[in-house]
C-alpha cells in the first residue's frame, strides 16, 4: 500500500547532452489519482528537493496528456512506459524516473528521437506521389484490410519498442543500426496500401539491407512494451516472409 | 548580434500541425525553399488529438450530400458571421483534399462495400465526417508527416519557438526563434511567413488543449501589425473533467449524456430541468420520470414516445447552466457539476457502450466511471477568432504574412461545427502554402534584417535571467487562467470584462517581475515566461472584443444582452495594434452574394 501522505519521486537528471547525470528527490503531498505527469507538474510549480534545495524544475516531454501523441515515454521504476498513464497509486515509492536509455538525452527526461524519423526515411515508409490531383472517388478498400491496417496504424512513435529491443544500441552510428519494430510495422502498413503497393519492393529492398528485418532477434520484447498493442511481432514476421520471397525471386531473376 | 545562427528561405511555416504541414507541402511543390518550425516534435502537434473526424461532402455514405449543403450548415453554425467565401471554398474543396490524403497513405473507416464511411455530427445535415476510429487527427498528422519527411527540400526545426516576427519597411522579413533545447537563438530570414500555430486554450485553466496553445500566432501577428477578427468567439465544450488534476480539461463526450448520464449539483438536484429555454420547451422532458422513459426507450431500441432529457440541450445551454450552478455556490468539491452515469446504468453496459471513455479515465486517472460520478465543467476547446486573411490566398493584412488553421479567423464565424477544423487545415493550409509561394516568388531580392531590431529583441528575451525576480512564471500563468475563467468565461457581463481589463494590467506588471533561475538549456521556466507575453496579449484581445460585441451570438454570451442584435450580425470586431495600445473597431462583413444566399435560404 503506498504511503497516503506524500508522494516521493526520484528523478535522474542531466543538464545537457554531454553532462553527467545526477539524482534528485522531490516530495509532494499525496492526492488521489495522480499520474506521473500531473505529479511532475505539481513539482514544477515549486521545485524544491527533499533536502530543501531550490532547483530548476525537471524537464520532460508531453503534449496531449491522454496517450495519443507519444511524447512522454520514460523509464518508470525500471520499466518503459508513458508518463501520462503511469498512475501514482499503482506504483511503488519512491517513484524512480529515468530518461529512455536508447536515445541521446537532451535534458533530464527529454530525449532526442530523431533516429525514428531516420528509420522511416531509410524505409521510404510513405506513398510517393507527385503533385495534387483531383483523384476521383478514391479506391475501394475492404473493411477487413482496413481493420488490419488500423491495427498497425495506431503507432504514436513513442519509442517504447526501441527502448526494450536488445538489437537497438544507443551508440549505433546514425543510419546504420537496426531500424526497429515501429518502422517495420509502418513499412508493412504502406505495403498494404492500394497505391503504396506499387513501391513495396523498394521498401523490402531497404529492409533486406543492413539494419533491416534480419537484425531482429525475435526477442518479442517490443510487442509487450507497446502501449498501443500493435501486433509488432506479427508485422515483423510478415515482412520477414515477404523479404524471403523477394530474396529468392531476386536470385532467379538475376 | 554575435554569432547568431542565420538561415534563409523563401517561405517559413510556423507550426507542424495539419495546417502547417499541408502548407509546407504545397509551397515546396510550387518550387520554393521551405522551412517548418515547431515547438514540439514533429508528429506531436495538437492536431493528433482530434477524434471525431474530418468534415467533407464526399457523399459516400449519403448521396444527398454536396458542397451546397455543407456550405449552408457551416454558415448556419457560424450564425452567418462567417466569411462566406471561405465557407464556400471549404465546402467545395474538402472532398478533394480528403481523397488526396487517402492517396498519400491515410486510412479511413469503410462502408461494407469498401467506400469511406462518414459519421453524423452535430450541425451537419448528413453523415459527413470521414474518420478512422477515434484517432483521425493522428492519422492526418502521420500522413502529412510522412510526406514532409519524404520531401527532401523541407527543412524542419523541431523544438524551436518563434519569439518574434521581423519586418522590413512594413513587410515580413523573417522570424527570430530560440531552440528550446540549447536556448540558442536562430534567425530565420524569409520572404513570406505562414502562421499555423493553432489556438489559445491555455489562457484558461480548464481547457482541452495541449501546452502549446498559448496563442503565439495570434500574438505574433498582432505585434507585427496584422488585424485579428472574431476574438470574442471562444468555443467551450460543456463537459470537461475538472478533477482529478491528471485529466483536468479532458473532454467527456456527449455520448455519456446520450446513454443516460445526468447532471447534478452539490444538493443532488438534476438542475438542467431549470434551464430549458422557452423555444425548446416542447421538445424536452419536464419531469425526471419522462426523461428516464426516453432513456429507457432509446436503450431498448424503441421509438421514444417521451421527450428528451434536458441534459441533451445544445452545448451552449448546458455549458451556461453548469457555470451558473457553480457560480451560485452549488458546485461539486472541485468547482464543477456531477455527471453521473454510474448510478444510472449497469457497469457492464457502460463498459460496452462507452469503451473509450471508460478506458481513458481508468488508465489516465484511476477514475472508474462505472462506480463514481465525474466532476465536469465547461472546458475551453477551440478559438474561432484569429488573423484576418484573404479567403483565396490566406494573406494577412501585413505583406508577406499568411495564416491558416485555428490561428486564422473568419471561416467559422461565431461558432465552429465539429469536423470543420480538420477540413479547414487541409483546404486552407494548402491555399496558404500556395499563396506564400506565389508571393515569395514575386519578391525581388532578399528582405533586409536590421541588426538593431534583432539585438533589441534578444535583449528583451534574455531579460528574465537578469532579474532577481520575485514572481514565478507558473504562478502568474495560474492567476491569469483563473481570472479568464471567472471574468471572460462563457457568460460575460460588462462589469466582469472591465474587471478583467484591470486585472490584466496587474498581471502584466507581475509578468514583468518574473525572474528565472538556471541557464538557457532546456529551461521550461524561461519558456513559460516568454509564453506569458502571448497569453496576456490574446487574453486582452478576447476581453476587448467581448466588450465591444454587445449582443449574444454563437459562442459569445453577454448576460445583459441575451439576444442577437441585427446590427452586430453585419460586422466583425477587429483588434489592431496602434503603437502600444490595443484598439478595437467594427468593420462591415462582405454580404453573401445572391446565388449563395439562395442556398442559405434552402432554395437550391
Ligand atoms: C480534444 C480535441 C478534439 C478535437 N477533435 C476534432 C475533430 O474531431 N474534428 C475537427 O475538425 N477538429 C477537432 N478539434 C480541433 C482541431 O484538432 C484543431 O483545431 C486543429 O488540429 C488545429 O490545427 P492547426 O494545424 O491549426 O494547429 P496545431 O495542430 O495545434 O499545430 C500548431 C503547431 O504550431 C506550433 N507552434 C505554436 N506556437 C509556435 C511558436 N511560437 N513557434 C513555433 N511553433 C509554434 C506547434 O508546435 C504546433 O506544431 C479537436 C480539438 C481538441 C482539443
Ligand atoms: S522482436 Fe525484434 S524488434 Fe522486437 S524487441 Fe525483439 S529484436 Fe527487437
Ligand atoms: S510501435 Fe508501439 S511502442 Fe513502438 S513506437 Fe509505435 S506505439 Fe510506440
Ligand atoms: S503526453 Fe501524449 S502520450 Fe503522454
Amino acid at each position: 500500500m503506498p504511503d497516503r501522505r506524500t508522494i516521493e519521486i526520484r528523478v535522474k537528471r542531466q543538464d545537457g547532452p554531454d553532462r553527467a547525470p545526477y539524482w534528485q528527490s522531490f516530495a509532494i503531498a499525496w492526492r488521489p489519482q495522480h499520474n506521473v505527469l500531473s505529479a511532475l507538474m505539481e513539482i514544477r510549480t515549486n521545485p524544491m528537493t527533499t533536502d530543501g534545495e531550490r532547483v530548476s524544475a525537471p524537464a520532460w516531454d508531453a503534449s496531449c496528456l491522454e496517450e495519443v501523441c507519444g511524447s512522454c515515454a520514460m523509464v518508470v521504476n525500471g520499466r518503459v512506459r508513458m508518463g501520462c498513464t503511469a498512475l501514482v497509486d499503482r506504483l511503488d515509492q519512491p517513484i524512480v524516473l529515468e530518461p529512455l536509455t536508447k536515445f541521446p538525452v537532451v535534458r533530464d527526461l527529454v530525449v532526442d528521437r530523431s533516429r525514428m524519423f531516420e528509420a522511416l526515411k531509410n524505409l521510404r515508409a510513405w506513398i510517393p506521389l507527385d503533385g495534387t490531383y483531383d483523384l476521383g472517388p478514391g479506391p475501394r478498400l475492404s473493411p477487413e484490410v482496413q481493420q488490419f491496417r488500423y491495427a498497425l496504424d495506431r503507432c504514436i512513435t513513442c519509442g517504447c519498442c526501441l527502448e526494450v529491443c536488445p538489437q537497438i544500441h544507443r551508440d549505433d552510428p546514425p543510419g546504420t543500426g537496426f531500424v526497429g519494430a515501429a518502422a517495420i510495422a509502418q513499412a508493412l502498413l504502406m505495403n498494404l496500401h492500394p497505391t503504396g503497393q506499387l513501391n513495396a519492393d523498394e521498401r523490402l529492398d531497404a529492409l533486406m539491407g543492413p539494419g533491416g528485418v534480419a537484425s531482429c532477434g525475435n526477442a518479442q520484447n517490443c510487442v509487450e512494451a507497446c502501449p498501443k498493442d500493435i501486433p509488432l511481432t506479427h508485422a515483423i514476421g510478415e515482412i520477414g516472409r515477404q523479404t524471403t520471397i523477394k530474396w529468392i525471386k531476386d536470385i532467379f531473376v538475376r | 548580434m554575435d554569432h547568431l545562427e542565420t538561415k534563409t528561405y523563401d517561405v517559413l511555416v510556423v507550426g507542424a500541425g495539419g495546417a502547417g504541414l499541408r502548407a509546407a507541402i504545397e509551397a515546396v511543390d510550387q518550387g520554393v525553399s521551405v522551412a517548418v518550425v515547431c515547438k514540439s516534435l514533429l508528429g506531436k502537434a495538437h492536431t493528433v488529438m482530434a477524434e471525431g473526424g474530418v468534415a467533407a461532402a464526399l457523399a459516400t455514405t449519403d448521396s444527398r450530400d454536396g458542397w451546397r449543403v455543407h456550405f449552408r450548415d457551416t454558415m448556419r453554425g457560424g450564425k452567418l458571421l462567417n466569411d462566406w467565401r471561405m465557407a464556400q471554398l471549404l465546402a467545395q474543396e474538402a472532398p478533394a483534399r480528403v481523397r488526396e490524403l487517402e492517396a498519400w497513405g491515410a486510412l479511413f473507416d469503410r462502408t461494407p462495400d469498401g467506400r469511406i464511411l462518414q459519421r453524423n455530427f452535430g450541425g451537419h445535415q448528413y453523415p459527413r465526417l470521414a474518420h478512422v476510429g477515434d484517432r483521425t487527427g493522428l492519422e492526418m498528422i502521420r500522413t502529412l508527416q510522412d510526406r514532409t519527411v519524404q520531401a527532401q527540400r523541407i527543412d524542419v526545426f523541431m523544438e524551436c519557438t518563434v519569439a518574434r516576427l521581423l519586418t522590413d519597411d512594413g513587410r515580413i522579413s523573417g522570424a527570430l526563434t530560440y531552440r528550446r533545447e540549447s536556448g540558442r537563438f536562430l534567425l530565420l530570414r524569409a520572404k513570406a511567413v505562414v502562421l499555423a500555430t493553432g489556438g489559445i486554450g491555455r489562457a484558461y485553466k480548464i481547457n482541452s488543449n495541449s501546452w502549446e496553445y498559448t496563442g503565439d500566432g495570434h500574438a505574433l501577428a498582432y505585434d507585427a501589425g496584422a488585424d485579428l477578427i472574431g476574438m470574442e468567439f471562444v468555443q467551450f465544450h460543456p463537459t470537461g473533467m475538472v478533477w482529478p488534476l491528471s485529466v483536468r480539461g479532458i473532454l467527456v463526450t456527449e455520448g455519456v449524456r446520450g446513454e443516460g448520464g445526468v447532471l447534478k449539483n452539490s444538493r443532488g438536484e438534476r438542475f438542467m430541468f431549470r434551464y430549458i429555454p422557452e423555444m425548446f420547451r416542447g421538445d424536452f422532458a419536464d419531469t425526471e420520470e419522462e426523461a428516464d422513459r426516453w432513456v429507457a426507450d432509446v436503450i431498448a431500441g424503441r421509438k421514444a414516445e417521451a421527450r428528451r432529457p434536458p441534459e441533451l440541450l445544445t452545448r451552449d445551454v448546458v455549458a451556461r447552466a453548469i457555470a451558473q450552478e457553480v457560480r451560485e455556490g452549488r458546485g461539486s468539491p472541485h468547482g464543477g457539476a456531477f455527471l453521473d452515469i454510474a448510478s444510472r446504468r449497469k457497469a457492464e453496459d457502460i463498459r460496452k457502450k462507452l469503451p473509450s471513455m471508460y478506458q481513458q479515465f481508468f488508465e489516465l486517472a484511476d477514475v472508474d466511471i462505472t462506480r463514481e460520478p465525474m466532476e465536469v465543467f465547461p472546458t475551453t476547446h477551440y478559438m474561432m477568432g484569429g488573423v484576418k486573411v484573404d479567403p483565396e490566398s490566406q494573406a494577412a493584412t501585413v505583406p508577406g504574412l499568411f495564416a491558416a488553421g485555428e490561428v486564422a479567423g473568419g471561416l467559422h464565424g461565431a461558432n465552429r461545427l465539429g469536423g470543420n477544423s480538420l477540413s479547414d487545415l487541409l483546404v486552407f493550409g494548402r491555399r496558404a502554402g500556395a499563396g506564400a509561394a506565389t508571393y515569395a516568388r514575386a519578391q525581388s531580392g532578399e528582405p533586409g534584417v536590421e541588426t538593431r531590431q534583432v539585438d533589441a529583441i534578444t535583449a528583451e528575451l534574455l531579460a528574465p535571467f537578469e532579474r532577481k525576480g520575485s514572481e514565478s512564471p507558473y504562478a502568474v500563468q495560474d492567476a491569469l487562467q483563473d481570472m479568464m475563467g471567472t471574468c471572460v468565461g462563457i457568460a460575460r457581463t460588462a462589469d466582469d470584462l472591465q474587471n478583467a481589463l484591470a486585472a490584466l494590467g496587474e498581471l502584466r506588471a507581475r509578468a514583468g517581475r518574473v525572474g528565472v533561475d538556471g541557464n538557457r538549456q532546456y529551461n521550461p521556466g524561461w519558456h513559460t515566461t516568454l509564453d506569458l507575453r502571448n497569453l496576456l496579449t490574446v487574453s486582452e484581445a478576447v476581453t476587448r472584443a467581448a466588450l465591444a460585441r454587445r449582443e449574444s451570438r454563437g459562442a459569445h454570451t453577454r448576460v445583459e444582452h441575451p439576444d442577437s442584435d441585427k446590427r452586430f450580425g453585419t460586422v466583425n470586431v477587429v483588434v489592431r495594434r496602434q503603437g502600444d495600445a490595443m484598439t478595437v473597431v467594427e468593420e462591415p462583413i462582405v454580404p453573401v452574394p445572391g446565388e449563395l444566399r439562395d442556398i442559405l435560404e434552402g432554395k437550391d
